[in-house]
């Protein structure tokens, strides 16, 4: 499903060539749920905006679902995005001036879909997260658990196939993080593809495998649950 | 996609609504004073009568000897003498014509009931009405037999007629001219016209006359100009009598030519109408020269629209970008603002068009909304000029061209703006802000 080989970022200033990711190599299988774990700034969320074709790479090849994504411009890259992946943000990156509805239904209209179908699936979502009956809420008047679980039905509004999650519990207590955990294990045992960068331990050995990024690299690889073979690493 | 986007830009202006309107503001100041320099100029400029601009002819001849000046750019007189008027007009010629001039009476009814008033009256040939599709409302212009027979009559338009005769059917009824009592014999709707391109000699943005007598009576009575007379020859003129047979210039001539032929036809005539007179010892030079331009051509020649009016216009666009620069600035700070919340959109898979197209609709509707304040700027501006100066009555209004124009010029004014931003908040890195957000 996600492939990058030989993935290099380097953020070049005048003065400083710094590479955010070296020769970066993973494999993501159909059905995954990943945490992908590091110090900080060991690249992680350079990772997570490549893989989300947020930013773009200095060198390597990136394939996702069969499309190579280094050929792309930016509107394919947009339109890509959009049908594929699903973005959960540690700060929920909310639009504070739309209803939680209207929030789920940005990347509907973007993907030009018909107020009709919209509506249907934003109901969907809604009922999915367990806030139908908020549906007119701006989110500054929900909970900052209840705001993630209308971020995480945005990103399944337009049921993409993979989910990228920033640290989507960094920004909750331990109660809601467990909650929003809980709604990511259901969504992946429906069928979406996860990759979830996260400090927390706790949380990373709740995924079925885990990843951990070093200076750029994909250092080293730890397997809870599963098969080992699963993942590509150093 | 457009209407969620129109949408978004009235939330966003609701969002900040001092920057907002401050930015309304800007843009609407810079449309009130464009608009009413450019309504002024519009209006100015407009054709007075596009039915009929391409076939009515302003004819000037050239009577002076060799050598002799005039302040025209061709040198050739703008209007003509008493001797060459009387002549065209009494040609036999097929063409609707006249010789004109403006002069002055009191008009009375003879009555103690009627307070006299002064009023400018044109004495012309029957012709004027149907040449400059003057409408009548009671009966109709004078008869040929009346213009040559020097019969007292009169046509008045309706705001005379109200003050005269309380807007009744006035035909058959009589009032005075000075000492000479004219009878009604048509009542037409006032003239109006924002350019009295007719005779610019005297006042291109004056009132058109409301009075009109036959040329005829003028001559018999010997009633003088109120328009402007340019002699060039040392002549006897201490009568009327002298300046009817002089060379001085203070008539003039418009011919309705309704085709090329035509207009080739009388111009041989007045070739060989010219020859003629060197014969009795006018025209004295070697080359024969006439003008004959219609009336968008008579107005460029005559400079109709000033060259300070141009320099205005020009002025208030200046001051309008002014007001663009000022709202680019204000719409960077308000994008470059919003460029968290375009991150999660760019996140979310909206292109940079699309990110470029909602800010471009958003500075659209602020100069929607700028436009439409702007024509009420306009409007007060308009107003300011009417009362400060009576001769810009009809001009300064804005027609249907100018109140569709605002709006136009307003959002393609904002878009001028907007693009800037817009482009540099669309090109924004999303990745960068979803983090910070």
């Amino acid at each position: 499903m996600l492939t990058m080989n030989n993935i290099n970022k380097v953020y070049q200033t005048d003065m400083v060539q710094t590479h955010a990711l070296r020769d970066f190599n993973l494999q993501v299988d159909e059905g995954e749920f990943i945490a992908v774990t590091g110090p900080s700034g060991s690249g992680k969320t350079t990772f997570l905006n490549i893989a989300g074709m947020l930013e773009t790479f200095t060198a390597g090849q990136y394939m996702l679902d069969g499309v190579d994504v280094g050929g792309l411009n930016d509107n394919q890259r947009a339109d890509l995005r959009n049908q594929k992946i699903g973005f959960i943000f540690q700060g929920f990156n909310l639009i504070p001036d739309l209803n939680l509805f209207e929030n789920i239904e940005v990347p509907l209209r973007y993907r030009g879909i018909k107020a009709a179908e919209r509506k249907r699936r934003v109901e969907q979502r809604l009922e999915q997260v367990g806030l139908a009956s908020r549906a007119k809420h701006l989110p500054q008047q929900l909970s900052g658990g209840q705001q993630q679980r209308v971020a995480i039905a945005r990103a399944l509004a337009g049921e993409p196939r993979f989910l990228l999650a920033d640290e989507p519990t960094g920004n909750l207590d331990s109660l809601m993080a467990r909650q929003v955990m809980e709604l990511l294990e259901q969504i992946n045992r429906e069928g979406a593809t996860i990759v979830m960068v996260t400090h927390d331990p706790e949380l990373a050995r709740r995924a079925p495998r885990n990843i951990q990024v070093v200076d750029g690299q994909l250092a080293d690889f730890t397997l809870y649950q599963g098969n080992p073979a699963k993942a590509v690493g150093v | 996609m457009f209407l969620h986007y129109i949408d978004l830009s009235w939330r966003s202006f609701k969002r900040t609504p001092l920057v907002s309107m401050l930015m309304v503001l800007a843009i609407a100041i810079g449309i009130g004073v464009t608009m009413t320099s450019l309504s002024i100029h519009h209006m100015m400029s407009k054709d007075p009568i596009p039915q009929k601009s391409g076939v009515l002819h302003h004819l000037q001849l050239q009577t002076m000897d060799e050598g002799r000046t005039y302040w025209s750019t061709d040198d050739v007189p703008f209007q003509i003498t008493y001797q060459d008027a009387l002549n065209l007009q009494n040609a036999n010629l097929p063409y609707l014509r006249s010789a004109m001039y403006k002069s002055g009476f009191s008009v009375h009814l003879n009555s103690a009931q009627q307070k006299p008033f002064v009023e400018e009256v044109r004495l012309s040939s029957r012709d004027i009405f149907a040449m400059f599709d003057l409408q009548f409302i009671y009966g109709g212009t004078w008869t040929q037999q009346q213009q040559d027979d020097i019969a007292p009559v009169a046509v008045i338009s309706k705001s005379i007629n109200d003050k005269l005769f309380k807007g009744e059917n006035s035909i058959g009824k009589s009032f005075y001219l000075d000492d000479i009592r004219v009878q009604v014999v048509g009542v037409i709707e006032d003239w109006i016209t924002p350019v009295k391109y007719y005779d610019t000699n005297n006042g291109s943005f004056d009132d058109p006359e409301k009075i009109f007598i036959p040329f005829t009576i003028g001559i018999a009575n010997e009633v003088n100009s109120w328009g402007n007379t340019n002699g060039w020859k040392n002549e006897q003129d201490d009568t009327f009598e002298d300046l009817l047979a002089s060379e001085n210039l203070w008539l003039q001539f418009w011919v309705q030519l309704n085709n090329e032929q035509e207009k080739q036809e009388f111009g041989q005539y007045i070739m060989s109408y010219m020859k003629q007179q060197q014969s009795l010892g006018r025209f004295n030079r070697e080359e024969l020269d006439y003008n004959l331009f219609n009336v968008t051509e008579f107005m460029d020649y005559r400079g109709v629209v000033k060259h300070d009016n141009q320099i205005m216009v020009t002025l208030s666009f200046m001051f309008l970008a002014v007001c663009i620069a000022n709202i680019l600035s204000l719409l960077l700070a308000k994008f470059l603002r919003r460029a968290p919340e375009i991150g999660v959109r760019r996140a979310l898979g909206a292109s940079k068009r699309q990110v470029f197209n909602q800010h471009l609709v958003e500075v659209s509707l602020l100069g929607l909304l700028g436009g439409v304040l702007g024509i009420v700027f306009a409007q007060i501006g308009l107003w300011g000029v009417r009362t400060s100066h009576s001769a810009y009555d009809a001009l300064a209004n804005m027609d249907m061209t100018m109140l569709l124009a605002a709006p136009v010029i307003a959002i393609t004014a904002c878009i001028v703006a907007g693009l800037y931003p817009a482009w540099v908040v669309c090109r924004t890195t999303p990745a960068i802000y979803l983090k910070s957000q």
